[in-house]
């Protein structure tokens, strides 16, 4: 009696295991080698551009402001009453890697066309440990400088340039970094214009951190020593809020500058006591999609 | 005694047989498609690279796809999915697994509406299912399967979005069609 129930067990058993081993399919991922997503929450961070790429055919569109010193106190609310440097800027991805924008800031009535191409996508399986993009800009100051003694400036002694290599790595769900290295060059960096630098050439490194703190928010992290000037270092922290669509982003900054170019040459202000107050809106304009 | 040792051994040759001989049918480009329909706001997310195995002899089912493969066409609102609320890092699949009452033969060109019990799972969750379609024979080595489902987020755990540039709706419409084809064992 008990052996033949042991059978019927050792039977059931058997049909059971064989079951189980023919079963389910064996759960495999379509591609095991995906690109890396949202290693930051949008294409600018603080004040600089980051590796974050668009979509084929996507617009981005980008309002910063920066306010004037906090130094000012509550009779200047705070710098607000100052008014504020304001940058629209829109850029368009052709395709995954290679996008296109134009910003306009207000500080010397700055026009600025730059250029993002994604060389190198980090993957989440570590195969491409870090994603590397680059950046080119070329811009123009177009104040009004008929007040002056002299002929005002031309065009080319008003132009200015800008090149930036951008290296990030997604270090977990929460942290990120991104490592700039940048050159700006200005034709002529006439003393009439809005910046502290009085050299052609300016060389700094860019550090862009992100630590996140909840789904939607982040802590976020900018300092850009100079490398070759005097000039006081960019330091910047902030929060960066994803809310319908925008990403918001409020930070303390040390320069009212919003372009790569009077980011390198504007001078800062000390850490601290002559902090600013910046805000960027974020949106993207999906276009030829549904 | 040893005679039932010998019944005991019959039965696991049985067995084997019975494996190499099963009527497994599978596929791994069925099409799937979730449907959002919001007060403001419908949208789909796509797949069709559902992976699906049915045994017509044990009545088993199992399909799986890989979430990160579902297309919203928009590449924004896919990143949000997958990284905010399916958590596809943690949880890649959504799958269901269970048994089909048995359907009798199929004829060709002849849908038969079937039932199957199982469990399904999303984002890490479980739930017990029943879930009817149909299968069609469409010749020797190929069965169509086709069917819808409802699935509600919260018995999920999965968050709906607020305050998002697109509206989620909370009870999803599934729909699945897949063609199988018989597999050589």
């Amino acid at each position: 009696m008990n052996r033949s129930l042991t059978y019927l067990n050792l039977t059931l058993l058997l049909l059971f295991v064989q079951g189980v081993s023919v079963a389910q399919l064996e759960r495999k991922l379509a591609n095991a080698d995906r690109p890396t997503e949202l290693t930051f929450h949008a294409p600018r961070h603080i004040n600089l551009l980051t590796v974050e790429p668009l979509d084929k055919k996507v617009l981005h569109f980008a309002i910063m402001h920066t306010f004037g010193p906090l130094s000012g106190g509550l009779r200047n609310l705070y710098g607000l009453d100052n008014g504020a440097n304001i940058q629209f800027s829109f850029e368009y991805a052709f395709d995954e890697r290679f996008s296109l924008g134009a910003s306009r800031s207000g500080r010397d009535k700055f026009y600025n066309l730059y250029g993002r191409y994604h060389l190198v996508k980090q993957t989440d399986s570590g195969s491409v440990p870090f994603s590397i993009s680059l950046m080119g800009a070329a811009g123009v100051n177009t104040a009004d400088y008929n007040f002056l003694q002299e002929a005002a400036p031309n065009v080319s002694e008003r132009s200015s340039f800008a090149g930036q290599l951008m290296l990030a790595r997604k270090f977990s769900e929460k942290l990120s970094f991104q490592l700039s290295p940048m050159m700006v060059y200005f034709t002529d960096p006439l003393p009439v214009f809005l910046i502290e630098g009085e050299q052609q050439l300016y060389l700094a490194l860019g550090f862009s951190g992100k630590y996140k703190i909840t789904g939607k928010s982040s802590l976020t992290l900018q300092w850009i020593p100079n490398l070759n000037n005097g000039l006081r270092n960019n330091v910047g922290v902030g929060i960066d809020v994803e809310a319908g669509g925008h990403v918001f982003q409020m930070y303390f900054v040390t320069s009212p500058a919003l372009n790569e170019q009077y980011l390198l040459a504007g001078g800062n202000g000390v850490p601290g006591e002559e902090f600013r107050l910046g805000f960027n809106v974020n949106r993207i304009f999906a276009t030829g999609q549904n | 005694m040893s005679g039932k040792l010998i019944s005991f051994l019959f039965l696991v040759c049985l067995q084997l047989t019975n494996g190499a001989n099963a009527q497994r049918y599978q596929t791994e480009d069925g099409e799937v498609v979730f449907l959002s329909t919001a007060a403001l706001n419908e949208f789909t997310g796509e797949s069709s690279q559902l992976n699906g195995l049915l045994d017509m002899d044990s009545g088993l089912i199992d399909f799986y796809i890989d979430l990160n493969t579902l297309d919203t066409g928009i590449g924004l609102r896919d990143r949000h999915m997958r990284d905010n609320y399916l958590e596809t890092k943690r949880f890649p699949f959504a799958e269901f697994s269970g048994s089909l009452e048995k359907p009798g033969p199929l004829e060709f060109n002849q849908p038969i509406e079937v039932e199957a019990r199982g469990t399904f799972t999303i984002h890490g969750k479980e739930k017990a299912m029943e879930i009817t379609g149909t299968l069609t024979r469409l010749s020797p080595s190929e069965i169509q399967l086709e069917t819808g489902f409802q699935v509600k987020l919260g018995d999920f755990d999965i968050e709906i979005p607020k305050l998002m540039f697109y509206e989620l709706s909370e009870t999803q419409a599934v729909t699945i069609n897949a063609i199988l084809i018989k597999a050589d064992l």
